[in-house]
């Protein structure tokens, strides 16, 4: 331990700070996790080598870059890396009615495309974990975790040529409050960002909150920032505008294809390639096909059924950035089926997760424990609870000891990648246990707002407060994106209230425990809550949460530096071909 | 002939009433909240009234009927729903153009080889070339055209790669490149086409050959190519016009399978995207649009059958 130097560190840190590097010179974090969280309480990578090497080796062998390879999401430069050229991309077709709308977009192919122009506060680094490589060139908390201050890039200029200041940013929160956006819902309010000073966005929260710089990162899709005289509701395609690599020539709303140009004055310096093409495809499949036949260069993402051609091609590139999607099939508690808690844990206890794994990822895929903890999180508690394996006779026994006879339910998917297949394994599984399933399935945008939380799309509830989504389906299993912290999945899913709680989960223990994991400023205070998180799902059960899958993007082996994230983006600003 | 013309015309118009009428009532019975859709989940309620208001979605019944009218007569179906901003017209354009070229190469390819098949087969009635012809043709066409366009994808494009295996067509690429781009769902096409008019076609051609007029024509000399063309087919191909007429209209708006398959920017994705969004005045536009092709196009096989069989024009009223 080098005393000299790590005193140094501590007194150029925050409280906050300090507290982590405490903790890690203590040996009660790892140095993955160490890294992972400093980032997030924005220190910076050569002030964490210096700490690491002050304090001496430990067991992690990972160094703090991590590398810059595939595992990432993030190709390293390919082929002869030639300047200039188009780039075409396949990317899910946009099926949100609200168009190119950077505020109320809702999937993956929308994100991708107005990402490319405009940028985040937060963005993410060749890691896969977020970074200073957006707007914000770095960012600091106060004492107490309920203030967060963001230094603003400065020489960034809108594409119509005035100045991006913080007003920019402020006006952007506004609109976000305004709509309720998931992941700042509860977190800030209107008004948040002080914007006295144009080159600092100074934040005050809610309460505490140690992961916010996340929840204005990439990984809050609709965080994007726009100009100060954006209203809500503005689309890029009828307003191009951004601070971004890409300025968007051309948006065809039929096929929903976006091509863009290289932006010259972009603050990041000049991209290799002179244009890009993100191609909208109907079907996955189709898409799969035509990377197979190199007619694109790349592809947004495909799923292991049907991409068996693509993994198994030694001249495509497989990205698979660090993901934490998943399957969340909820029960609606205000629903009579699964009232009653033996039958969703006789449920959870009937299912065989690991042929869903095999059968419907080929192992690309964490089996999960019905919470939407990824084990790979600093804070997840590995002992809290035993890991939920297949028992029929348990699952049995908790339906006669409740006087459950004859359970019949449907389980209601929509048409999306795996699930359908999910939703046969689930109903093959339960019949052993004497529960019947029959399974509806349906277009996912029909699925989504018929009954996934239809109080989203106009729906009155009888009582918004415990019940906000007191008409979804019964039983149904719905797609949750990536997210570097489960935040959403905790808040806008779980707790009661919550705007996508389509379970109508209201528990008060589980909402106190959220909100101590939301305020806790240091690994240990995460861990303490996330574990009692982890006891309570698991045994309420609220929701069965299968599996955590890869998620698989790629390009042609003639193709480099793309980076992917698993919440859809293709970053391009320093991707090169041929 | 012109009085027979007016006739048929009148009658195209009042199918294309009942039809848009059957659009609007099928639009205006769906449930849920269209406002909502367009403003996103998250938008304020203020936001969604004043949407409604502002689409009209809030009009009686027959103030949003007129309205379709209207919009029919004027070609102004105002803007897409799904993508704000966007009049709905400049997304029907484009499709319906794309779909015409891909409907144009299909039929270009379909019918000189289906109608020579036919022919064919008819002439040599019962020979193991009948038979072939007559069992290829049943044989593909109860393959669907997505089905054999997965398989023409895949062969020809990802494993041969002779042909591009989707079917966007860069800008800029000129019309003889843009057939490359288009035959492989073309082919597809024909497989299931080729069947059905062969087989429609040699029924015509044996049944013309059999009758009276074209023994007739033989007595008095004429050799086997001079009697077809300028007595049996006139009167065989008749049921090849009317089916290949109202086939067309099914060309332009129900090939959405094939054109998903080959990312294939026609009005059959378009109609069907913008039923699943729903986008209601792109569905509107779409469906009426292809109601129009297909009553042109039964107009237009009416007209010729009618000027290839006066007996036709008689039973319609004309003279």
């Amino acid at each position: 331990m080098d005393w000299k130097r790590l005193d140094s560190a501590r007194r150029n840190a925050e409280p906050l700070q300090v507290d982590l590097i405490e903790a890690y010179a203590q040996k009660r974090i790892k140095r993955r996790d160490f890294v992972k969280r400093g980032t997030i309480l924005g220190l910076s990578m050569p002030f964490m080598g210096a700490v690491i090497a002050a304090c001496g080796s430990d067991d992690d062998s990972s160094d703090t870059t991590e590398g810059t390879d595939a595992s990432t999401g993030t190709s390293v430069a390919g082929g002869s890396g030639a300047a200039g050229g188009n780039l075409i991309v396949a990317i899910q077709q946009g099926d949100s009615s609200t168009g190119l709308d950077p505020v109320n977009m809702l999937d993956l192919g929308t994100y991708n495309v107005v990402s490319q122009s405009f940028e985040y506060l937060v963005g993410v680094g060749p890691d896969g974990n977020i970074a200073p490589t957006a707007l914000s060139t770095g960012w600091t908390p106060n004492e107490t975790g309920d203030t967060w201050t963001f230094d603003l890039r400065p020489g960034v200029t809108w594409q119509n040529g005035s100045e991006f200041t913080s007003a920019d940013v402020a006006a952007t929160m506004d609109r976000l409050v305004e709509v309720g956006n998931a992941g700042l819902d509860g977190v800030i309010g209107a008004g948040a960002v002080d914007a006295s000073d144009p080159t600092k966005a100074v934040f005050t929260l809610i309460e505490a909150n140690g992961n916010f710089p996340v929840l204005v990162s990439l990984f809050n899709a609709q965080a994007l920032i726009t100009p100060v005289d954006f209203a809500n509701g503005d689309t890029l395609d009828a307003r191009p505008d951004g601070t971004g690599a890409w300025i968007l020539d051309s948006f065809d709303a039929a096929t929903f294809s976006a091509k863009f140009v290289r932006n010259p004055d972009w603050w990041g310096g000049q991209t290799p390639l002179d244009t890009t093409e993100l191609r909208g495809f109907a079907d996955i499949g189709t898409a799969v096909t035509a990377m197979q036949s190199r007619d694109i260069d790349a592809i947004q993402q495909f799923s292991v059924i049907g991409g068996e051609g693509l993994l198994n091609d030694d001249s495509f590139t497989v990205l698979t950035p660090p993901s934490a999607n998943h399957r969340q099939v909820w029960f609606n508690l205000a629903a009579p089926d699964f009232a009653q808690k033996a039958a969703r844990q006789a449920l959870a206890w009937s299912l065989d997760r690991q042929q869903m794994v095999d059968t419907l990822f080929a192992g690309r895929a964490e089996i999960a424990n019905d919470h939407p903890i990824l084990s790979s999180l600093p804070f997840y508690d590995p002992d809290a609870v035993e890991q939920r394996s297949r028992d029929i006779d348990q699952a049995k026994a908790l339906l006669a000891e409740a006087g459950i006879e004859n359970l019949q339910v449907t389980l209601q998917t929509g048409d999306l990648q795996e699930v359908p297949q999910l939703a046969a394994i689930m109903e093959q599984n339960a019949a052993e246990a004497g529960i019947t399933i029959s399974v509806n399935t349906q277009s996912n945008s029909t699925f989504y707002e018929a009954g996934w939380c239809p109080e989203l799309y106009g729906v009155e509830s009888s009582d918004p407060a415990t019940l906000p989504c007191e008409s979804s389906f019964a039983f149904g299993i719905v797609d949750y994106g990536h997210r570097p912290i489960p935040d959403v999945y905790l808040g806008s899913a779980l707790a009661t209230g919550g705007v996508w709680n389509s379970s109508n989960y209201a528990n008060a223990d589980f909402d106190a425990k959220l909100s101590e994991y939301r305020q806790a400023v240091d690994v240990e205070g995460q861990k303490a809550a996330i574990g009692e998180i982890q006891k309570i799902l698991w045994d309420d059960v609220p929701a069965v949460y299968p599996y955590f899958y890869n998620y698989l993007s790629g390009h042609d082996e003639s193709v480099g530096g793309v980076q992917a994230t698993a919440l859809g983006h293709t970053i391009l600003s320093s991707a090169t071909k041929g | 002939m012109l009085r027979f013309t007016i006739r048929r015309v009148a009658l195209s118009l009042v199918t294309l009433f009942i039809l848009i009428f059957v659009v609007f009532l099928m639009t205006w019975l769906t449930p849920g909240d269209t406002a909502r859709r367009l403003a996103g989940p998250f938008a304020p309620q203020e936001r969604v009234d004043a949407l409604n208001e502002q689409l009209g979605l809030d009009d009686p019944f027959f103030v949003q009927f007129w309205n379709l009218l209207v919009s029919v007569v004027t070609l102004d179906f105002g803007e897409s729903f799904s993508s704000p901003g966007v009049q709905v017209v400049d997304l029907v354009q484009p499709a319906l153009w794309n779909s015409a070229k891909l409907v144009f190469l299909a039929l270009l390819l379909t019918l000189p080889i289906s109608i020579i098949a036919g022919v064919i087969a008819a002439r040599k009635k019962d020979t193991v070339l009948d038979r072939s012809i007559v069992t290829l043709g049943l044989a593909s066409a109860s393959v669907p055209e997505f089905v054999s366009g997965v398989i023409l994808q895949y062969v020809i494009g990802v494993r041969l790669g002779w042909l591009p295996a989707i079917s966007d067509i860069p800008d800029g690429t000129s019309p003889l490149g843009q057939i490359e781009y288009l035959l492989l769902p073309a082919l597809a096409i024909v497989a299931v086409y080729f069947g059905y008019i062969a087989r429609i076609t040699r029924a015509g051609t044996i049944s013309a050959l059999d009758a009276d007029y074209a023994r007739t024509a033989y007595l008095k000399g004429l050799g086997t190519t001079q009697v077809l063309r300028r007595h049996v087919l006139r009167n065989s191909l008749q049921p090849t016009v009317a089916v290949t007429g109202t086939q067309i209209g099914y060309l332009f708006g129900g090939l959405v399978g094939l054109e998903i398959v080959f990312n294939y920017p026609g009005l059959g994705r378009l109609i069907f995207r913008a039923a699943t969004t729903p986008d209601f005045p792109l569905l509107q536009a779409g469906v009426i649009t292809v109601a129009i092709i297909f009553m042109i196009c039964t107009l237009g096989a009416d007209l010729i059958i009618a000027w290839m069989n006066p007996r036709a024009r008689m039973n319609l009223g004309g003279s």
